[in-house]
């Protein structure tokens, strides 16, 4: 039967790792709350890019560009995969790493290659051991989403996609649906996908500066940057929210833990006072 | 005698409300847009935004991006937007001094040489907007 110090001592050892799991959650849920305002800033911004690309290349007849074109045959396929660079998130990473490595398998068998860029240290040290030989580029470090990332990644996938390198691009990231809430996507990312154009929109062309060509090549590169960009935020944000409701539960498991040690201790004592009690009165009979 | 402008960027709404007029840096130069514009799309580059308003006038610097106008509305949406009163004037100086001193270094690239240029260039643009206050 462990002594009352021992228990005491346990208790006092909860007691800490229940602060640390409590600061965690204060500092998941203040970081959720700037990364969700974030996206939320992004959308509009994302939503008109995306509309005005499909009118253009809708309505103007001629007008189309090379990241819009999809291939006759896809052989070469580029995976990013989005995820974080911390732990302690409860299944966060490993749910997308899940859904990332079952499209990989599913697709394998018709694909001549597969290559990965990876942001977030979760990702990499995932697959630095599975494989490596397929990892291009990792972005590990990252201390807050930012867009020279997006912009960055984006350029080289245009590049790769224009050249030949690639054939397809997808991006599997968390959709970030509410604070309880995450889901592991895929999405496409080359050739860009393109929204609907509503009909009853106006019906009357635009004029155009300098001309469809120039203002596609200048709108479908930073399409691309936005759609990453918006994917890394949610990703960021379903990160601190899955941590936040890792944190919180377990500091709920310390307090259950506090309570059944309290509970011991309290047993063992008066344990110990009745034992103490016992010798006293068998001593004073025995005079 | 108004229209409806919106300043987007992916940082969020960086201006939104009635306006009178707005002088537009697009990439073949400035344009105006007034109610009643033909539908008209134009890439913009780094430069100053003129917002006329009942109010009075106010400026802005804005790198590039693209304008959407149609009659009753102008959309504008660029990589940064900021408005005179939010410009830090000495942040913009030393942004100035740094890449014009790696311009002169000339020990760069082609493509670092070009970034430091349009960086020099939004630092000049957002020194002139500050000056307009």
């Amino acid at each position: 039967m462990a002594t009352l110090r021992d228990i005491k001592r346990r208790i006092v050892s909860v007691q800490k790792t229940q602060q640390i799991t409590r600061a965690m959650r204060m500092v998941a849920a203040a970081k959720l709350r700037r990364a969700q305002e974030r996206i939320i800033a992004l959308r509009p911004y994302a939503d008109r890019m995306h509309g005005t690309i499909a009118e253009i290349s809708l309505r103007q007849k001629g007008a189309e560009h090379a990241l819009l074109i999809p291939r006759e045959k896809v052989q070469k396929l580029e995976v990013v995969v989005v995820t974080s660079d911390r732990g302690l998130a409860g299944a966060f990473n490993s749910n997308i790493l899940k859904a990332a490595e079952l499209s990989i398998l599913q697709r394998e068998p018709k694909l001549d290659a597969i290559s990965l860029s990876l942001y977030g240290r979760r990702g990499r040290d995932f697959y630095k051991s599975r494989r490596a030989a397929q990892m291009r580029t990792a972005t590990v470090g990252i201390r807050e989403v930012e867009y020279g990332h997006a912009s960055g990644l984006a350029k080289e996938l245009a590049e790769r996609y224009v050249s030949g390198e690639i054939d397809e691009a997808v991006i599997v990231f968390s959709e970030f649906v509410s604070a309880m809430t995450q889901i592991p996507s895929i999405r496409q990312l080359l050739p860009l996908e393109q929204a609907a154009v509503s009909e009853d929109a106006d019906e009357s062309p635009y004029s155009v500066e300098p001309d469809e060509t120039k203002l596609l090549e200048l709108l479908v590169p930073k399409a691309l940057e936005i759609e990453i960009y918006r994917a890394l935020l949610e990703t960021q944000a379903g990160e601190h929210a899955a941590r936040m409701a890792a944190m919180e539960s377990a500091t709920r498991n310390t307090e259950e833990l506090i309570e059944s040690l309290t509970l011991q201790y309290n047993r063992a004592r008066q344990a110990a006072i009745t034992k103490e009690l016992v010798e006293i009165v068998t001593g004073a009979e025995a005079l | 005698m108004a229209i409806e402008l919106t300043i987007v960027t992916p940082e969020g709404q960086a201006f939104s409300g009635t306006v009178d007029s707005v002088v537009l840096p697009g990439s073949e130069g400035n344009f105006g847009v007034l109610e009643a514009h033909e539908r008209f799309l134009s890439p913009l580059q780094i430069g100053e935004v003129e917002i006329q308003t009942a109010a009075g006038t106010q400026w802005a610097a804005i790198s590039e991006g693209f304008a959407d106008v149609n009659p009753q509305r102008a959309v504008v949406l660029v990589e940064t937007c900021e408005l005179a009163s939010d410009i830090d004037k000495a942040r913009a100086e030393s942004a100035k001094n740094r890449a014009e001193a790696s311009l002169q270094s000339k020990a760069d690239s082609e493509d670092s040489h070009r970034l430091q240029q349009a960086a020099l260039k939004r630092a000049a643009v957002r020194i002139q907007v500050a000056a307009r206050l």
